[in-house]
């Protein structure tokens, strides 16, 4: 069990500069997220701290210890990679029990090891296969097992939900959670699935352009996004930005639609963002957006409405007996206390909700 | 696809072709070994003819043949062994680091004529007094094991996921270990293939043996020049050597047919 600790670490593939100084502290017991676009550096943190890529300046601590120039072998981690990469000369009993020969434990703990990760992960059936004769969800499982039976300091999960089928992510999404709750121990899990980064993480490490935009729980992130790039990345569908001005407490969209916002300071220009679950349908008349439907994707639990508004596509998400169809006009009421304002040059939050 | 029967006919007709080329001397020499010697020289060579053994029992009774046999397999195996401890760590790293240029260099050492070598390393070997013995010849013929295992194993190591590799580090190995355990295992196919080609060339090789050998360290291939005189030369003895030389390499890539095709092509196609 162990905190991490980033201090200024900066990453350059020869000239280029992935990860500016960075600071970031991962308490213990943690289930922490590293979520952001492909290309973030997400991955490269990840790797940094297994120390398969080496940091070009700063220091990293795992608990006390400076890590800069310990090899993985010595870091007393454990990782799960995005294609499995279990080794195919080996059973699943040789594959889980590889890092603890390396290690140089007894063999009757050893054997006793590998006993429990496979009756927790439901391998015991598969053992003696060697991971061509398994599914994607069972390699994806060996490759836990093989992490757990290590009992390491630190896990690190580098994009493991990726290669499988939808159901199958979710179920195993759980799984991890749920192994998170019972082992207890510092885990840290890359992704670019926000679904993922919100239903798992402890805390949420939004990342773009190896920058870290925000760092709080998922109910912070999404509430409280720091800036546009957040508001817009987490959640599903994304958030909508409205260009518009605000005088006197009232705001102007770019359409004309005008929109009582007490108590906002004056802007020439600022964006809202409203996300789409807080657009509701209200009676025609009533003060809102009124929209022209382009297309419906109903979701049984609600139905998706997208719109253009002065030439721009948008999203509201509506409960489904609304059942609007296409061609139809809406009136979309906004609640006021729900809207986000940002700066509309820098991206920067100007008001929470 | 069904090919057109001109097509398939071509196939046939230019693998033929190929086949009369390579077949057509190998299939002289073994003839040739088993006739007597107004037979060999006969022109036109006859095709029906009273084999013999005389050459083998000539062969076997005046020249020392066992003794020579033994320098080559000693010197062979030597060298491959060599050539594997060598070539198979410098692979592994050439594929992990992508630093490319020392393979390269080891490559151009094994296209230089041998005859480059060959002055420096008299001297060299003479002022270590190493002339006539088998170290000169296991070095040396590790000039030529050494590139083949290293490029025929750079493929092949080329194709193991960068993720494995990176997997055993994490579970605890050092670069050493990684090899071994993880490495060697998932391209012992293409070590086999290596392992072949190697001895083969190394058994064949004959300008060394012929310069850094002496009376008794000679291999086989630079033995059998002897059957080549000044004035006269005994075609059904040289024959019947080059038959017994050619037997070895033969027999191995017979052995393993099938891992010498699947090794060859590994790493041109993803498995």
């Amino acid at each position: 069990m162990a905190s991490i600790r980033f201090q200024g670490v900066v990453k350059r593939f020869g000239t280029t500069e992935v990860i500016p100084p960075l600071d970031l502290v991962i308490e213990d017991h943690e289930f922490v997220v590293f979520v952001g676009p492909s290309g973030c550096g997400k991955s490269t943190l990840l790797r940094m701290i297994a120390g398969l890529e080496t940091a070009t300046a700063g220091e990293l601590f795992i608990g006390e210890r400076r890590v800069n120039s310990v090899p993985p072998a010595q870091r007393d981690i454990s990782m799960v990679f995005q294609d499995y990469a279990l080794y195919p000369h080996m059973t699943v009993r040789q594959n889980m029990a590889f890092g603890l020969e390396m290690r140089n434990l007894p063999r009757a703990e050893i054997a006793e090891r590998v006993d429990r990760a496979a009756r927790m992960l439901q391998l015991e059936a598969l053992l003696d296969r060697r991971p061509k004769a398994l599914s994607g969800g069972q390699r994806q499982r060996v490759a836990m097992g093989r992490a757990i039976v290590r009992e390491p300091k630190v896990f690190l999960f580098d994009e493991p939900l990726s290669n499988l089928d939808a159901k199958l992510r979710g179920q195993v999404r759980a799984e991890i959670k749920a192994l998170s709750q019972t082992l207890r121990t510092t885990m840290i899990f890359v992704t670019h699935d926000q679904v993922e980064a919100m239903t798992m993480a402890d805390r949420l490490v939004v990342l773009e352009a190896g920058r870290i935009q925000q760092v709080g729980t998922p109910e912070a992130v999404y509430e409280q996004p720091a800036n546009r790039f957040v508001a817009g990345f987490i959640g599903s569908p994304s958030m909508n930005f409205f260009p518009a001005s605000l005088k006197d407490g009232v705001a102007t969209l770019a359409d004309g639609t005008r929109l009582a916002l007490p108590g906002c300071v004056d802007h020439d220009a600022v964006t809202i963002g409203v996300r789409p679950e807080t657009m509701l349908p209200v009676p025609a008349g009533s003060p809102g957006l009124v929209v022209g439907i382009d297309l419906v994707e109903p979701l049984g639990s609600d139905t998706l409405v997208h719109f253009r508004c002065a030439g721009t596509g948008y999203v509201a998400r509506v409960p489904p007996e609304t059942r609007p169809r296409p061609g139809d006009t809406l009136t979309l009421g906004i609640d006021p206390a729900r809207v986000h304002l940002f700066d509309p040059d820098t991206g920067v939050t100007l008001r929470h909700r | 696809m069904e090919r057109p029967a001109w097509l398939r006919l071509l196939t046939v007709v230019q693998l033929g072709i190929i086949g009369i080329v390579i077949l057509a001397p190998l299939g002289w020499m073994v003839l040739s070994s088993f006739k007597s010697s107004q037979d060999v020289t006969a022109y036109p060579p006859s095709l029906i003819f009273a084999p013999t053994l005389d050459n083998y029992v000539h062969l076997l009774g005046t020249t020392p043949f066992i003794d020579y046999a033994r320098n080559s397999l000693i010197v062979t195996i030597g060298s491959t062994v060599l050539g594997i401890v060598l070539g198979v760590p410098s692979a592994y790293v050439v594929s992990l680091t992508r630093i490319s240029w020392p393979a390269l260099l080891t490559l151009a050492a094994r296209m230089a004529p041998g005859t480059l070598f060959l002055l420096p390393w008299y001297v060299m070997f003479r002022e270590l007094g190493l002339i006539g013995s088998y170290w000169a010849l296991i070095l040396t013929h590790a000039v030529i094991t050494m590139p083949i295992v290293i490029w025929v194993l750079l493929p092949s190591f080329d194709a193991i996921p960068r993720s494995v590799l990176e997997a055993a580090q994490v579970d605890g190995c050092g670069i050493i270990r990684s090899l071994w355990r993880i490495a060697l295992p998932l391209v012992s196919a293409g070590l086999v293939v290596a392992s072949i080609l190697a001895f083969v060339f190394s058994w064949n090789y004959f300008l060394f043996a012929l310069v850094l050998a002496n009376s008794e360290t000679k291999t086989l291939i630079a033995a059998a020049f002897n059957f080549v005189g000044e004035g006269s030369t005994d075609w059904g003895g040289l024959m019947a050597a080059a038959t017994l030389i050619a037997l070895p390499p033969l027999l191995l890539a017979a052995a393993v047919q099938r891992w010498l095709i699947s090794g060859l092509t590994m790493g041109a196609v993803k498995g």
